[in-house]
């Protein structure tokens, strides 16, 4: 990046400055036309000295030049204009003033406009250009680097810079020339007074500046000091559990509360250095009227000084301090944003980047990454300077299998991740074939090598989106969009440096990895997930997913299929009573009563949970029910029991969130609200009502068992449920989606689309024989690859903390797997596994890249006789043994086909 | 049946005889009411031990697995105990419950069994006089024992 803040803007904006500028310029004849006719409305219209010679009419519009007397003399005439009346020009004038407001007006419209555009183009720009240098960070800035402060400064500390860049250039032009005009003009008044307000004005220009110069180093301290807080708090919160474990509370909190003390006495400094300049500046500034009262005066009363230019100097020098204060201003906001932007671009120093990365790179190159593989005189230093790898040396014939065993130390890692561009710092050579491993092209490597490390990196985002970020190198097809919407969306990129490909395209590479299109794309997903173990945890992600019919048709077409198998299945093998179906004209023992009142799934947040007792609808559909009382009255009940048999459980105890209606901190309030009623107060708060009602929304009969409901009640209840259905829908919210036994309910898991209906709380065993048979009719229908493929669309979390580390491992190899790549180096991505789990999945590598490279680093010998090739690490040497026969690949045991385990289904 | 009526059944087992109503009342509401059809098994001996079961309704028979196959030792009827030993000792189960016929039976969570064990020092005490009183009869059949 440019190390001058105003080289960078005039680099990328100066067309645009100048535009602006120009505009600017052009606007000040206007400005100077609309502030000489209200003195013209006054003299000539008001005052009439238009008329004074006897004339009845005067010109309107008049346009004429007097040519200066070098030039010839005389008059030009460009339009003689109107002959109006006195009315006549006073109006005429009048509007002719509104005329130049207007136009002012949009002058400084238009100015305002483009300047913040202008603005906004170069931050897009900016905050773009540090993105781009963040992808270009070297290992060893990395380490260093903080990723929240990092955040920080592309978010934060630019955004200032950015509402400068609009007034970057234009504000010195335009204020320079007010200025300059109201100095010149003085300087012609008299040349003495010019020259006082001129010392002055020098006098504030290099005093002030200097003064400020502590304020900018306070500055820049301010900056890293927030920025800094910033980071430790990310830093705090990402290592929280380390604070819980060890009781840190108090140390972090004295840490924050220092660094908070440290940036209030650095803003404090600010505040009075401020201020105290700020004080000099307006001395300075009456400092001139001074002088020109007292030796203006002098002059004057001495007769060299006329009190006619007194007066207009002085009037002059009025007009002086707004532009020139502005200046001071600016100039002071220059070398603030200056100082953030080298705070900036300090942070994305050079020497912390790495080389520009490539958007287009040769494709040529692109040869499989096969042949002899030969490492020459390899030399890796460790953190402390000792050599780890000394003179190594090793040759490969590719494809084949390496197993890379550790001999406790660091070497073998190191070698991996050499191997697989991960690391640079090496001295020595390695080629396969002819060409050398580090001069191979990002592009090529990103496609033909692939490592899994100890810790496997996931983003935000479904499983889906995370396998395939290997296959995202470019955008091999574009989307239909808008043309207009497009062209507009190109054409800002280019005017800002961004990218032009959009994330809608189609970026992931089928065609590569043997797939047809994206249905065929997820069945090789599947496949992989399967054979890496992770089957049955799609399957189950899948039933506890949502469908969205638009896009799994299929799948939805034949779930209500599979729904009446299911039933059907149930009945003929005595299973009827562990599910109870729902049904639009029973009541459902098994399910909340507000989800038989429903007898739907809430979409938003208004119809779930509590919030239910206080929705407007909800409430009239049952109050049109008569049901409201009887339900406070369920509540009172429900509040009397939960009130006596938690009673003496500490607050927070487990047994309250897991059991109990009311939270441990509600209980003391519902204890009031029975209190209350106890006294005989009569009836009821509102609030108090809608607490209480608030309760059998959750009840369960067959479940909490506290005899609330009896037949006439579920009768009155499935009645209810018509009202609340005519009710919601001739509201039209759409907060609710109501169960249809013909159609998906699409906000319903598919394992309750599967069901409809609830299971059975007081079967023995209920869950898992229901599960069992859900798994037996998914098979027969043979839905489970369209289940899966459900799953893959489960939300891995911030992290991918919603899986466990055995998962997130096997996330982690798959993505590397479906990517097919030429080299496979893995390090450490088993260790989440078990010895058993580990073996199994080497044995699946070692079959899937029968025809590939698989380099793997192995913690001891056990596994290593399966591998073709065995490297060991000897002091710095590397030692290549070939297995003399190798065990035929395939001789391993096949692992039995797993087992459907058929989950939970709840 | 209710709450109510299951907190009757749970005053009549011997083992909760002395225990303050309301806490017999947050046991039930924190056990399930469970059916188990004819010949379908509670647990069977060797599982791990993680639930106790008060029969409410029906009969379920003790079996022991022996070299011969699995015979029957005794037979419970509505409002027994059973399994309680094995989470208070946290071993396997030492046999095989079966209903003889359809049951119905409250499941007490073992985690939620001693949570109210740990909380409710009253209810504690309550279940040591009784385990006291079944060693003595024990004892006592040991006396009888030897001295036939």
């Amino acid at each position: 990046m440019e190390k001058s803040l105003f080289r960078y803007i005039w680099t990328h904006s100066k067309r645009d400055q100048m535009i602006i500028c120009a505009v600017v310029l052009a606007s000040l004849p206007f400005y100077f036309m609309s502030l000489d006719l209200p003195r013209q409305i006054v003299n000539q219209a008001i005052q009439g000295e238009a008329f004074r010679d006897g004339n009845a009419t005067a010109p309107l519009l008049k346009l004429a030049f007097d040519w200066p007397e070098w030039l010839g003399g005389g008059k030009w005439e460009i339009f003689e204009g109107f002959q109006v009346g006195r009315v006549g020009l006073l109006m005429g004038l009048s509007f002719v003033f509104l005329f130049f407001v207007i136009v002012n007006g949009a002058f400084k419209y238009w100015i305002n406009v483009s300047k913040g555009v202008l603005g906004e183009r170069m931050l897009r720009r900016m905050r773009f250009d540090l993105f781009a240098m963040v992808l270009r960070f070297t290992p060893n800035a990395l380490r260093t680097v903080k990723s929240s402060e990092t955040a920080t400064i592309i978010k934060d500390e630019v955004e200032p810079i950015g509402g400068f860049i609009g007034d970057a250039f234009i504000t010195p032009v335009f204020l320079g020339t007010q200025a300059i005009t109201a100095l010149v003009f003085i300087m012609v008044q008299n040349a003495w007074l010019g020259l006082i307000a001129l010392a002055v004005i020098a006098v504030q220009f290099t005093i002030i500046p200097r003064l400020r110069r502590e304020l900018l180093r306070l500055g820049k301290q301010r900056q890293l000091a927030s920025r800094q807080l910033a980071g430790r708090i990310a830093e705090v919160l990402d290592g929280i559990e380390v604070v819980h474990v060890h009781n840190a509370y108090g140390w972090e909190r004295a840490e924050i509360g220092h660094r908070l003390f440290s940036l209030f006495t650095i803003r404090l400094q600010i505040y009075n250095r401020k201020f105290f300049v700020k004080t000099l500046n307006n001395f300075l500034a009456q400092l001139t009227p001074f002088f020109f009262y007292a030796i203006g005066g002098y002059f004057a009363l001495r007769g060299t000084l006329d009190i006619g230019q007194l007066v207009a100097v002085i009037a002059a020098y009025r007009e002086l301090p707004p532009p020139l204060k502005e200046l001071i201003d600016w100039d002071q906001q220059r070398l603030d944003v200056q100082v953030k932007y080298d705070q900036v671009t300090q942070h994305f120093a050079e020497e912390r980047l790495g080389p520009m990365l490539e958007a287009r790179e040769a494709e040529e190159a692109d040869q499989p990454l096969v042949g002899s593989f030969v490492g020459e005189d390899i030399r890796v230093a460790g953190p402390h300077g000792d050599l780890i790898i000394e003179g190594g040396a090793f040759t490969v014939e590719l494809p084949s299998s390496v197993a890379l065993i550790s001999n406790g130390g660091a070497a073998a890692s190191m070698l991996a991740r050499i191997l697989a561009r991960r690391s640079l710092e090496f001295s020595g050579r390695i080629r396969i074939g002819e060409r050398d491993l580090t001069q191979l092209p990002a592009s090529v490597t990103g496609r033909r090598i692939a490592y899994a490390g100890v810790d496997p990196i996931l983003f935000p985002g479904s499983i889906r989106d995370n396998l395939v970020y290997g296959l995202r190198s470019k955008p091999l097809g574009r989307l239909k969009e808008d043309r207009q919407e497009m062209d507009r969306r190109i054409a800002e990129a280019l005017r800002t440096g961004n990218p032009v490909e959009s994330i809608s395209d189609q970026w992931v590479d089928y065609e590569r990895i043997g797939a047809k299109d994206e249905n065929d794309l997820d069945r090789i997903l599947l496949d992989l997930l399967d054979r890496v173990g992770m089957g049955d945890t799609i399957y189950l992600f899948g039933l506890a997913g949502r469908i969205d019919p638009e896009r799994h048709t299929s799948l939805a077409e034949r779930l209500v299929e599979a729904r009446h198998r299911l039933r059907k299945t149930f009945q003929s093998n005595g299973m009827a009573d562990l599910v109870e179906p729902f049904d639009p004209a029973r009541y459902n023992s098994q399910a909340t009563i507000a989800e038989n009142l429903l007898f739907g799934v809430p979409i938003s947040d208004e119809f779930r949970g509590r919030n239910l007792a206080d929705n407007a609808q909800f409430r009239s559909a049952i109050d049109r029910a008569e049901m409201t009382d009887d339900f406070v009255q369920m509540g009172l009940q429900i509040a009397e029991t939960m009130t006596e048999i938690f009673e003496g459980l500490p607050p927070g105890h487990s047994l309250f969130e897991q059991f109990s209606f009311i939270g441990a901190d509600e209980l003391t309030e519902f204890e009031a609200i029975l209190r209350r009623r106890g006294r005989g107060e009569g009836s009821l708060r509102r609030e108090d009502r809608t607490r209480l009602l608030s309760l059998p929304l959750a009840y369960i009969e067959s479940r909490h068992r506290l005899g609330l409901l009896d037949d006439a009640m579920t009768g009155r209840i499935v009645e209810a449920r018509g009202i609340v259905h005519e009710v919601l829908e001739k509201a039209g919210s759409g907060g609710v989606e109501f169960y249809d036994p013909e159609g998906i309910c699409a906000a319903a898991p598919l394992r309750d689309n599967l069901l409809f209906g609830r299971v059975s709380y007081q079967v023995a065993n209920a869950r898992a024989r229901v599960a069992e048979a859900v798994a037996a009719v998914v098979r027969e229908l043979d839905l489970q690859e369209e289940v899966e493929r459900v799953g893959l669309e489960y939300q891995v979390g911030t992290a991918g903390r919603l899986l466990s580390p055995q998962e997130r491992a096997s996330i982690n190899l798959v993505r590397c797997l479906v990517k097919r790549p030429d080299i496979l180096v893995i390090d450490g991505a088993l260790a989440p596994f078990d010895e058993a789990s580990s073996q199994q999945l080497i044995q699946l590598l070692l079959e899937l890249f029968d025809q590939q490279s698989l380099f793997m680093v192995l913690p001891n010998d056990r596994q290593a006789g399966a591998f073709d090739v065995q490297m060991r690490f000897r002091d710095g040497q590397i030692i290549t043994d070939k297995t003399a026969a190798p065990a035929p690949r395939a001789s391993s045991p096949e692992p039995d086909a797993p087992q459907r385990i058929a989950g939970e289904v709840a | 049946m209710t709450l109510e009526t299951e907190v009757q059944s749970l005053r009549q087992v011997p083992m909760f005889r002395d225990v303050d109503p309301a806490r017999l009342k947050l046991l039930a509401f924190t056990s399930e009411r469970v059916q188990f059809a004819g010949g379908q098994r509670f647990f069977s001996q060797g599982d791990p031990s993680d639930t106790a079961y008060v029969i409410l309704e029906g009969r379920a028979n003790v079996l022991l697995n022996t070299p011969g196959g699995e015979i029957q030792v005794a037979e419970l009827g509505s409002n027994a105990l059973v399994g309680e030993m094995g989470i208070l000792s946290d071993t396997p189960r030492s046999a095989t419950i079966m209903a003889a016929e359809p049951t119905t039976a409250l499941r007490i969570d073992k985690r939620v069994f001693l949570e109210l064990l740990a909380q409710f020092p009253q209810m504690s005490l309550a279940i040591m006089r009784e385990l006291a009183k079944r060693l003595e009869r024990t004892n006592a059949q040991l006396v009888a024992q030897a001295s036939s």
